[in-house]
């Protein structure tokens, strides 16, 4: 019963959304509709899911505020137009149509809800199959890493093509900060002090989640996002953009590569059924382990220099 | 029962986004719908293969019956698409920055007219000054 009042939560913080203009609070109520929704998908079984969700969530309105901040700079003067009787029929006119075409299609589906559950046959294959085929105790890691790693492969090259396009579409056509520039924010004395006290534990947590990705919750991913927090609280303390974007990106495309390499080498081309059966283990547990190692640097990297360009250059 | 029934929940939230989506004149705004409706289509996935276990099996009695265990299909495959809605956002956001470089607005229809009217200028600029 807890899950339907989350769910309630959920809807009605996605109203909040809906019904407000400012700006600003539209994107905490997205952070809030992020964490509500982080915390179901674990009521639902899901907590790799959560994990990413939580994570994504963060770097999203760190985005957005950077975007917002800028933009409540520039305007000044935000006056409201008083609305004529005229315009305010217009107006219910507007919210009107749209409301009954989404009722309609929402009960339209109601009618056509399929009465029967989805088939389990799938699931049961993979949940009785994955041990002894790729090793590990995580399911989704496995399917992940091994069963689905073309889908892998694919998602990390659109990362690496999204840093390459938020790069070279940006309004601002030069690479790199010069090393060592300092920015003109000013830090408080606390934030500064508390970040100098978490960070460490912060790259512990990444580290832990990388590592042990294949027999706990976690993964690459969500361990790559957690080390690319670091990078942001090193950034708030030292106020120094003293990093080569440039060398990152290089460092970035290098863990690509050798990611689409070992997956070629274990999984399409083989490599275990070469060796002794009594090193398979082994054999299948360094694949998980570097994999999502490479995974997590590969992430981390990324959104390093996606958060970067947005405090160097976008914000300017 | 109303167990059963809970991937009504997110297409109700679908719905509400397609709603705020055609509603609102925000560009801004118009992206966190889009997000919003990411969230509600990852959020039926998960419910559909919902279990009270995670898939995470690290006693093989567990197996017996998998039917409390959830789903790990639908969890990897909607693990990808959040990966590539974050990618999409960042490229998203720095081209909607470009363009509020050139007009200083967000609104959809005010940027539509101020486009319109530069595109008008650079077919027929040349023309008016002579």
């Amino acid at each position: 019963m807890e899950i339907n009042a989350l769910f309630i939560l959920w809807i009605i913080s996605g109203l909040f959304i809906v019904f407000e203009s400012r700006l600003y609070r539209i994107i905490i109520y997205f952070g809030i509709f992020s964490l509500i929704s982080s915390v179901v998908y674990l009521f639902l079984g899901a907590p790799d899911v959560a994990m990413a969700e939580a994570g994504i969530s963060a770097f999203t309105t760190v985005f957005f505020i950077i975007f917002v901040g800028k933009y409540y700079g520039n305007q000044t003067n935000i006056t409201r137009e008083k609305i004529e009787i005229n315009q305010f029929f217009r107006k219910l006119k507007g919210i009107t149509l749209p409301f009954v075409f989404c009722a309609g299609l929402f009960a339209l589906y109601i009618y056509t809800m399929p009465d029967t559950a989805a088939s389990t046959y799938l699931k049961e294959w993979y949940l009785s199959n994955f041990i002894s085929d790729v090793g590990g105790k995580n399911a989704v890691t496995a399917i992940l890493l091994a069963y689905r790693v073309y889908d892998t492969l694919f998602e990390a090259l659109i990362l690496v093509v999204s840093v390459v396009a938020v790069v070279h579409m940006s309004h601002f056509s030069d690479s790199s900060v010069s090393d060592g520039h300092h920015s003109e924010i000013e830090n408080s004395g606390m934030a500064v002090f508390t970040l100098r006290i978490i960070c460490p534990i912060i790259v512990l947590f990444g580290g832990y989640l990388v590592v042990n990705g294949h027999i706990s919750a976690g993964g690459g991913f969500q361990g790559g996002l957690a080390v690319a927090t670091f990078f942001i609280c090193r950034y708030m303390v030292y106020n120094i953009y003293d990093i080569s974007v440039k060398r990152v990106m290089q460092l970035e495309e290098l863990i690509f590569l050798s990611i689409i390499l070992l997956s070629i080498i274990a999984v399409f081309l083989g490599a275990a059924a070469l060796l002794p059966t009594a090193y398979l283990p082994m054999f299948q547990r360094a694949y998980l382990i570097l994999m999502n190692v490479f995974i997590g640097l590969k992430v981390a990297c990324g959104f390093f220099i996606l958060f970067y360009r947005y405090i160097a250059f976008e914000r300017r | 029962m109303i167990f059963r029934y809970l991937e009504v929940f997110s297409i109700i939230m679908f719905f509400i986004c397609i709603f705020g989506l055609i509603t609102c004149n925000n560009i801004v705004k118009s992206i966190i719908f889009a997000l919003m409706m990411q969230t509600a289509v990852i959020m039926f996935w998960l419910t559909i293969g919902r279990g009270s276990i995670p898939p995470i099996i690290d006693n093989t009695a567990l197996l017996d019956n998998t039917s409390y265990i959830a789903d790990p299909l639908p969890q990897a495959l909607m693990l990808t698409a959040i990966i590539i809605g974050i990618s999409v956002t960042a490229v998203i956001i720095t081209m909607l920055n470009t363009l509020f470089r050139k007009h200083l607005m967000t609104d959809w229809k005010a940027m539509e007219k101020a486009e319109d009217e530069a595109f008008k200028e650079s077919l027929y600029g040349d023309h008016l000054k002579d």
